[in-house]
């Protein structure tokens, strides 16, 4: 017996790679990777239909966490020293700035992606029967992430934070009745102070994490059992699409077509029961349509994980986060904008505080949960949806022209002024 | 796309991974260590054998930093300019040049940034030297550095700044006050000049403005004093000194130089001449206190400050409450102090004035302290230029009684009065009365009041 | 999928991975560790040596240390922290030894224990002449108890 030998296999139970059974083992006997099927549908891979900005998406995340927890290292959350760790963190710790970039700009990066990949499922109709609770769950965490880059954007306790925070906070206190009180719980007091700070901070490290987290399990978990990635469906050819039935659609009289047991596919007990995948819009591919998941999709994931750390990483090695002056509660830098993804809001808010800042935005986003619920049109082929792709181009458009409105548009005083002139805080 | 996948996972691995290295790389190689390395270098020229030369090239590379909680601060300078309290780094270039003069204001108990201003925080040169954005108090241009002293110094001379007394003599004297408030007394016409050495980052622009306030500040409604270049910097150098520094006990504790001016000062306000003589001139009452420093002991001279009667038991030398600084200040004015100084001191007492002439002397004394005449003029002439106001100008006080009583006058300080304005449509006038409620007592105003009758001009009798 | 060559570029991915790895440990370790302390000086100046007397050494509360001088030998600076559980001792001129108050410990004069708990002599700091004529302690660097500085 050779005890090296028996000490790695006591580790790696499983049969090695080279072996069919050794990949399917690599999944599902691992905790990490069993989320994976063992074996994904060749279409699900493609780039070209999810951009794997989901993916990219819980890299950032990561990649945020990892990030995150260095830098608590030396992070005090408290007025002034706050601003005095973000100064050592620039000058004295090693790989401080570094880490500190790439945890800013891997924020602002999944914000962008969060909102590219609903986006994505939006157009692609993935929202639709039987996922469409696992939309629901994706807005709520849309939301959760412009909460944690809200929370984070006050911890350098700079001008630039305090008065973003301040901005912010004050937008969300036009919600009438609970607005008042929702801004006092956020701030722990009146003012953005010492309370609010603390308050930002744990839930910016620890709650809304959590939180993220524990909701992320689901939206995994659902998408596997809802049947894996997106596909694109409608390209397949014309017989094959004819015979797409969902199963427990109670429209359709489709006869469910009954697949035989292959001796090549592991089964779950639910599906011996049923005799078919549950939950899953049943194509009729055959099974070499299927690969293994190892190699093929986790090599594709790990590219996409270096695409998203070697792009963090480049950018951070070239472009400092910014820090302004310490946080002065007398001195308001004009214009004082809200960080640039409720820049949007900022400017409808300057239009009418009231229908501006609580009206249309809690429209948007009771609009955007319950789009799979009041989409009546079943099919995901683009040509049959164009009137939702249009509205929600639309939504997506002005959304992002407000926010240049927002960014580049506007001085101080909030006046329009071309972005060409000089636009800085007055003195 | 199959095949190539695996070799475009390991060139991108590579990639992933040169970029971590660049990082490393990035953060392993700070500026501030290349001085640091030739600090060494310029230090084991000095150094007299081969062993100590190489310590000292190999002595570690470390962040250098001067804790300095009681000033709330935390100074890095140190890490770079290596030869500051060194003295055989005379001539050395900077930044290791040996830094003169530092007297009681080592690093290690000051640091750098209290009197030079800068970043203290930072170990790169562009970020320490405050030459950045968001960095409000750069480095300070050589010729202003002096004026750091007021930081601390508020109180008393400072020996080799005449700057700042002078400075802060015509601030009390040309009437800023009225239009600018410093600690919360003063009017609200101009910005409130309490921090204004924290937040000015260009003193040349102060002297500008002091010269000739509208070249610099366009449309300021600051009238043009007319001050010589010695002025403008004067002013200039106690500007610079107006932070409100926290600082912990011992430095308080140290903020007071006795000097032989302050000494004076304690004389007349505690009156010493009404038992002293110096030189044979002033009272009999107590010893002549001519060459007393050579006699005894400074402190021999302290404990008499103290406490008489430990000295002379049954002596009727009051026991006064001096700080250590102010009985220092005493002791060095005694050092030289002569008969001349004793005979100004006793003309400089005002002779008793009747209830009425005392109200107008204090009045005086409030119009001026209070910066009355940096719009209504030293003589009261008014002519300050206020643009859209009825007349253009401020108007003279001298004939104030033709168009108001007293008690108008009165109730005109106490609340404010805006000018009425030439042209409707124009701007409103920039310069208006401010309302001195809250600000002077009933008493203080109705001096005023009392000050400003006593100068009428007489209506000519029809 | 040819085998063989996946394998090669496999272990070449292997290899950077446990390079990239690597690196990272060794970037977080370094990160961990403090570049600045938030702490007293280790390496401070204590003055000129004319304001220290001979005989009895002069205890310095704040850096916690003993200046001794002697006339034929120089300065010598010992450390104040007992080696037991770190009280602060005293120099007592009567019997010329350390006495820690915690627990009895006796040092004498040139640092050895003589009685109590505690396990190792007391501690000599490096003193040398800095260049500006003040004398400089370095807690860092110890020294064997023979150490002088000859001024």
């Amino acid at each position: 017996m050779n005890p090296i030998r028996d000490a790695w296999q006591s580790v790696f139970r499983r049969d090695p790679l080279s072996t069919d059974k050794g990949k399917s083992e690599l999944v599902f006997l691992n905790v990490w990777l069993h989320i994976h099927p063992v074996k994904v549908k060749k279409e699900n891979l493609k780039v070209k239909h999810t951009f794997y900005l989901g993916f990219i998406t819980f890299f950032l995340f990561l990649i945020l966490v990892t990030t995150g927890v260095a830098l608590m290292f030396y992070y005090r959350p408290h007025p002034p020293q706050a601003y005095q760790d973000m100064k050592d963190l620039q000058f004295v710790v090693y790989l401080g700035s570094f880490l500190r970039n790439m945890h800013r700009w891997s924020a602002h990066g999944m914000v962008i992606c969060v909102f590219l990949h609903m986006c994505r499922v939006f157009y692609t109709g993935s929202y639709k029967r039987p996922r469409q609770f696992n939309w629901v769950i994706g807005v709520v965490l849309f939301l959760l992430t412009l909460g944690l880059s809200f929370t984070g954007y006050l911890l350098p306790w700079d001008q630039l934070a305090f008065w973003a925070i301040t901005v912010g906070t004050n937008i969300g206190s036009y919600a009438p009745f609970v607005g008042a009180h929702i801004r006092e719980l956020l701030l722990g007091g009146h003012t953005v102070g010492e309370a609010a700070l603390l308050r930002f901070y744990v839930l910016h490290v620890a709650v809304l994490p959590a939180l993220l987290t524990l909701l992320t399990m689901v939206h995994f978990w659902r998408v596997r059992k809802d049947g894996g990635l997106s596909r694109p469906v409608w390209k397949l050819k014309e017989e094959k699409a004819e015979q797409l039935v969902t199963v427990g659609a109670p429209e359709t009289n489709a006869v469910l077509a009954a697949v035989t047991a292959s001796k090549e596919k592991t089964y779950g007990l639910m599906e011996v029961v049923t005799g078919k995948p549950i939950f899953e819009t049943v194509g009729v591919e055959e099974e070499e349509d299927t690969v293994f998941s190892y190699p093929y999709a986790f090599f594709r994931e790990g590219i996409a994980l270096l695409v998203t750390v070697a792009t963090v990483m480049a950018v951070s090695l070239f472009w400092k986060a910014p820090l302004e002056e310490l946080a002065n509660p007398a001195k308001t830098p004009n214009p004082a904008k809200a960080p640039w993804y409720f820049l949007g809001l900022q400017e409808l808010v300057s239009h009418s505080a009231l229908l501006g800042g609580v009206v249309v935005p809690g429209l948007i986003v009771l609009v955007l949960l319950a789009i799979p619920y009041i989409d009546p049109n079943p099919s995901r082929r683009p040509a049959d949806r164009k009137w939702a792709i249009r509205a929600f181009t639309l939504f997506v458009v002005v959304n992002i022209v407000l926010i240049v409105i927002g960014t580049l548009f506007r001085g101080p005083g909030w006046a329009l002024v071309p972005p060409w002139v000089h636009i800085v805080g007055a003195e | 796309m199959e095949r190539r996948l695996p070799q475009f996972f390991f060139a991108l691995s590579l990639i992933v991974l040169a970029l971590m290295l660049g990082a490393v790389w990035q953060a392993a190689s700070p500026t501030w260590k290349t001085y640091q390395q030739e600090f060494h270098r310029l230090e084991a020229v000095g150094e007299p054998n081969a062993a100590a030369k190489s310590d000292v090239l190999n002595a570690d590379l470390v962040i250098r930093q001067d804790l300095l909680p009681g000033l709330q601060r935390v100074d890095r300078c140190t890490t770079c300019h290596l030869g500051a309290e060194d003295p055989t780094m005379k001539n050395a270039p900077q930044p290791f040049t040996f830094h003169a003069n530092l007297g009681p204001h080592v690093p290690a108990k000051f640091g750098c940034t209290v009197c030079h201003g800068g970043q203290g925080l930072a170990t790169d040169k562009q970020n320490a030297h405050g030459m950045v954005p968001f960095w409000q108090e750069p480095l300070l241009p050589k010729q202003y550095i002096r004026a750091s002293c007021g930081r601390c110094h508020k109180e008393g001379e400072v020996p080799g700044v005449p700057e700042l007394t002078e400075g802060r003599r015509l601030f009390e004297t040309q009437g800023c006050r009225g239009c600018h408030k410093l600690n919360g007394v003063g009017g609200t016409i101009g910005p409130d000049i309490t921090e204004e050495g924290a937040i000015r980052r260009f003193p040349e622009w102060l002297e500008r403005h002091f010269l000739d306030p509208n070249t610099v500040s366009r449309n300021s409604p600051m009238p043009n004093f007319h001050f010589t270049k010695e002025q403008a910097r004067a002013l200039t150098f106690y500007m610079l000194s107006l932070t409100s520094e926290q600082m912990g006990s011992y430095y308080s504790s140290v903020r007071l130089i006795p000097s032989a001016g302050y000494g004076r000062e304690l004389f007349i306000e505690k009156n010493c001449i009404a038992c002293h003589s110096i030189g044979g001139v002033g009272a009999k009452g107590g010893p002549d206190l001519l060459g007393i420093a050579k006699q005894h002991s400074s402190g021999w001279l302290d404990e008499q400050l103290v406490n008489p009667q430990t000295i002379y038991p049954g002596s009727i030398m009051p026991a006064y409450d001096l700080d250590i600084n102010a009985r220092k200040a005493i002791v060095i004015f005694m050092a030289s102090a002569t008969a001349e100084d004793a005979q100004a001191i006793l003309s400089q007492r005002s002779r008793p004035l009747t209830p009425r002439d005392a109200a107008i002397e204090a009045g005086k004394q409030s119009f001026a302290r209070f910066g009355c005449v940096g719009c209504h003029g030293l003589e009261l002439q008014g002519g300050v230029p206020n643009p859209n106001s009825q007349g253009g100008e401020v108007p003279s006080l001298l004939h104030a009684s033709d168009d108001y009583t007293e008690e108008e006058v009165i109730k005109i300080i106490q609340n404010g009065k805006v000018p009425p304005v030439e042209n409707v449509k124009g701007p409103a006038a920039p310069l208006y009365m401010p309302a001195w409620k809250g600000v002077l007592t009933e008493e203080d105003i109705h001096r005023i009041a009392d000050y400003l009758w006593s100068l009428q001009k007489k209506k000519e009798a029809w | 999928m040819k085998r063989r060559s996946f394998v090669n570029w496999g272990s070449a991915g292997l290899v950077t991975l446990c390079s990239g790895i690597s690196v990272s440990l060794a970037a977080v370790l370094r990160f961990l560790t403090p570049s600045v302390f938030y702490e007293p000086p280790q390496d401070f100046k204590i003055g000129n040596p004319a304001d220290f007397s001979y005989g009895p050494p002069t205890f310095l509360a704040d850096q916690k240390i003993f200046v001794f001088r002697d006339r034929e030998k120089g300065f010598a600076v010992a450390n104040a922290v007992c080696t037991h559980l770190g009280c602060t001792v005293g120099y007592f001129q009567s019997d010329e030894r350390f006495h820690c108050p915690c627990h009895g410990s006796v040092f004498s004069a040139d640092g050895k224990v003589q009685h109590g708990p505690a396990p190792r002599p007391l501690e000599w700091f490096e003193v040398t002449m800095a260049r500006d004529g003040q004398l400089r302690v370095d807690k860092d660097r110890t020294v064997p108890a023979s150490y002088r500085l000859m001024v």
